[in-house]
């Protein structure tokens, strides 16, 4: 027993100790790893799309998060075309916002890859156009004179247009042609038979508009109502008159159909497909939800939120097409 | 004398156009300056919300961060000007601790901890010992063997990983990983010959990692896989430090204060300012910025998700453009033949890169968008797309200053390489590497923090605009530091404009220009040992 003395002895005897009480911390500091499922949700989910409908979207999203931390969201601002074209036809996103209604030609796209887009209405916004602060006379624009400063090969000067208005040169600033917004106003202001002003300085950036119009008496651009709203005092928004008096720009004018024609719908597409999985679904119906938000939509992004009855119907689309997949 | 005097020996000749050159090139020189100041300013003052506080904040603060500043200085400088260098380093360590620490805490994020127990446990711990088994005999077999059990660690770990279904709690791995062999490292530096100290220091250094698991959480509040990865990374070195100074020369405890005073600064500055001053400075770049995730309301916005992506994606364009730059610059010098067919084709590759490096940014965003998305078919704005992406973007200026290095070292030494009998690949590994290191760090350093700042390829590659979580891996979506900055900047809020945006460029700068304080630091320590 004592063959190798004493010393030997006591150090086996400390290592035994030694490696055993290491393994009983151990066993005792040890855990399952099976994942813990605390948290009903889990996925990721991809949205492309307008820029103008994208702050509405990231506020969504930013909200759906705290419910469901599992949930990761990536929200891209593409353009309501580029993201059609690039990300959501492709398969690479599940949502796409848009800023008009999808486009024949965007559709087929979408079944060529097997994507069916289901459109819901997710706000609507006020097309405003804006002045100069000191612009004071330009203190009301009907359809017929917004249509005459925006066609191509229109009038030059102001005066041209209505004679109490200075002769000056017309300054425009707008949004580029592969915006959403760019598309409605043509259609909206413009018609079938009048082309868009080429004469006019084209960007993606609202606040590039609102500062070039800072720049001069004799300029005026349009752009989505969120700009103007987040931003009141830079630039002045002029009362549209469409035959019934001017109606000013504001979440209630457009709520209660006032402000024509320039009040138009922003919408969100889902694909079909994607809805089969539980958290598209769920972010999807957390979206509608919130589309008549007046505290989210209204004062946090600066856009009018769907009626109770719109919120209702949109929940039937999805409802009816979340059917249909499961 | 009179011949000495440049005024009258030159008396033919004017000196006007010589006078106005130097004075045009000092104004140019100066303009860059100032204006470069100015935006740092400007920038800076939004981000921390300066302009609102007062006049006699300011006096307060500045009172309480200078005066004890200014005393330790003029006390190292006329009493103890042997510890100044002491003193810097001192306080320079913790600050790098706690970014290494961040740096950990992220690599951690994509890999979990249980990975790195089990990869570390099974292939690095063996590989290592087996290293050192055949090193101290002197045995030339060494990185063979080593690595041969480190791979066959690898395949069973990959094999067994998933028939393990409980694992240590996480700290106690962490201690594992990261404090046992910071521990050993620091035992075997300090004590090379006493086992006796060895075991000593790595005994207490482990006792603090479990110590700070638990005092942690109570203390600062941190879970304690952070308070491990604080103390490996922050407290050991420190720790490290202020024993290794005080073994030598223990009267040297005066240069230790250096971190004690500059906290005790800018508590001085921040408590007197609060005491004397109306109204204090509002600082958007805080902590809460730091850690958040980008919001729509101003007051809740951060940059956390972005700056996890940015580190990242350097990481995957560090190693990608180290390996390939630095293994392309060495075929161009030391192997392509320079004469002939042969050296006609190397000069225009020579020449089609020096090109390739002017090409706009935008345009290899396109080229990734084209080759990763589209044709290898890699998700639309991942991690992984984003990185190769701006690994092709600083290739060619990797590739110019590795070959600038490699070019740099004297023809003559090689020569007496090869005259020794050494081979070509003897050669290079030994003689031109280890000189042209500092150069090739250097240019690969500087073109990461040029590849940090870039926004148009990763804009084309379809990064997100806003994303909410760090990125989990190489396919997840990512947002980059600079991606944020452009979309703030644009943002229909004025406070996302001139507030939040501000301490973004702030952030971003900071991290650029660490990485350049790296290289500079990288280059003197090689150059001082080549």
């Amino acid at each position: 027993m004592d063959r190798d003395g004493d010393g030997p002895s006591l150090d086996r005897r400390n290592f035994l100790a030694g490696v055993g009480s290491a393994g009983a911390a151990l066993v005792a500091g040890c855990t399952s790893r099976a994942k813990k499922d605390q948290f009903e949700l889990e996925g990721d989910i991809e949205i492309s799309g307008s820029s103008t409908v994208f702050p509405l979207a990231e506020a969504v999203a930013e909200q759906f998060m705290i419910n469901y931390p599992e949930v990761n969201i990536s929200v891209k601002s593409t353009g309501s075309g580029g993201g059609f074209e690039n990300h959501f036809c492709p398969g690479a996103s599940q949502f796409n916002n848009a800023s008009r209604a999808i486009t024949d030609g965007e559709r087929d796209l979408c079944g060529e890859n097997g994507v069916e887009p289901i459109e819901l209405t997710v706000a609507t916004d006020a097309l405003t156009v804006v002045a100069n602060n000191n612009a004071n006379w330009l203190d009301c624009l009907t359809v017929d004179e917004l249509r005459q400063v925006w066609s191509r090969d229109g009038p030059e000067t102001w005066a041209a247009i209505n004679e109490d208005w200075p002769d000056e040169p017309i300054k425009r600033f707008g949004p580029a042609d592969t915006s959403g917004t760019f598309d409605y106003f043509r259609e909206a202001v413009l018609g079938e038979e009048h082309d868009h002003a080429k004469d006019y300085e084209p960007t993606e950036k609202d606040n590039l508009i609102v500062q070039g119009v800072q720049g001069s008496e004799f300029a005026t651009g349009y752009f989505g109502f969120s700009y103007y709203y987040n931003n009141p005092d830079s630039v002045t928004a002029v009362p549209i008159d469409d035959g019934d008096g001017c109606v000013e720009p504001s979440v209630k004018t457009a709520k209660n159909g006032e402000y024509t024609p320039l009040s138009r719908p922003l919408f969100t597409y889902v694909a079909k497909d994607a809805l089969a999985e539980e958290h598209v679904a769920e972010f999807a119906r957390f979206y509608i939800e919130q589309s008549g938000n007046q505290e989210l939509v209204a004062d946090r992004v600066g856009y009018v939120p769907n009626t109770e009855a719109a919120v209702q119907s949109q929940l039937e689309t999805l409802e009816a097409a979340l059917e249909e997949v499961s | 004398m009179s011949e000495h005097n440049p005024d009258t020996a030159f008396a033919g000749v004017s000196r006007l156009r010589g006078r106005i050159f130097g004075s045009l090139a000092k104004a140019a020189s100066w303009l860059g300056v100032v204006v470069l100041a100015w935006l740092l300013f400007m920038v800076v003052v939004d981000a921390f919300g300066l302009t609102a506080a007062s006049t006699d904040w300011y006096l307060g603060a500045l009172v309480g961060f200078g005066a004890p500043l200014a005393t330790y200085s003029a006390y190292l400088y006329w009493k103890r000007p042997d510890l100044r260098w002491i003193a810097v380093r001192a306080t320079v360590i913790p600050p790098a601790g706690l970014i290494f620490a961040g740096a950990i805490f992220v690599l951690f994020l994509v890999f979990e901890p249980f990975f790195w127990f089990l990869y570390y446990t099974i292939a690095v711990l063996p590989a290592v010992a087996v290293y050192g088994h055949f090193a101290t005999r002197d045995d030339t077999r060494a990185p063979l063997a080593a690595g041969f059990v480190g791979v066959v660690g690898l395949v069973i770990g990959y094999f067994v990983e998933p028939l393990i279904l409980i694992m240590p709690l996480p700290w106690i791995m962490l201690v594992w990983v990261l404090v046992v062999p910071a521990g050993a490292l620091i035992a075997y530096r300090q004590a090379p010959e006493d086992r006796q100290q060895q075991v000593t220091i790595l005994g207490t250094g482990v006792a603090g990692g479990v110590l700070a698991s638990y005092l942690g959480p109570a203390l600062i509040g941190v879970t304690p896989d952070t308070a491990v990865i604080l103390y490996a990374a922050t407290l050991l070195p420190v720790a490290w430090y202020n024993g290794a100074v005080l073994a030598n020369d223990r009267s040297a405890w005066p240069g230790l204060l250096g971190p004690v005073v500059a906290l005790g600064a800018i508590g001085g500055g921040i408590v007197l300012g609060g005491l004397v001053g109306t109204t204090g400075p509002e600082p958007v770049l805080d902590w809460q910025f730091l850690t958040s995730a980008p919001s729509t309301l101003p007051a809740n916005a951060g940059l956390f998700p972005a700056i996890v992506g940015s580190v990242f994606i350097i990481a995957i364009v560090a190693i990608v453009s180290f390996v390939v730059g630095v293994g392309a610059a060495i075929y161009l010098e030391e192997y392509a033949p320079q004469t002939g067919v042969g050296g006609t084709i190397t000069r225009i590759i020579r020449v089609n890169i020096a090109n390739l490096a002017g090409v706009p940014s935008v345009v290899y965003g396109l080229l990734g968008l084209g080759l990763f998305v589209n044709l290898i078919g890699m998700g639309l704005g991942i991690v992984l797309v984003a990185g190769l992406t701006l690994s092709l973007l600083i290739l060619p200026i990797v590739i110019i200053s590795a070959q600038e290095a490699i070019r740099s070292v004297p023809e003559e030494v090689r020569e007496a390489s090869y005259g020794m009998g050494a081979t070509r690949w003897q050669t290079i590994r030994e003689v031109v590497l280890p000189r042209a290191v500092p150069g090739v760090l250097t240019g690969t350093i500087l073109a990461l923090s040029r590849a940090i700042g870039e926004t148009a390829p990763l804009l084309m590659i379809g990064a997100a605009t806003t994303v909410f979580r760090p990125p989990t891996g190489f396919a997840s979506q990512v947002s980059a530091m600079p991606l944020q900055v452009f979309y703030w900047s644009f943002h229909q809020k004025s406070a996302f404009r001139e507030l939040i945006a501000p301490a973004g460029v702030v952030t971003l700068l900071v991290v650029m220009l660490s990485m350049n304080v790296l290289a500079i630091y990288l280059r003197n320590r090689y150059e001082q040992q080549a």
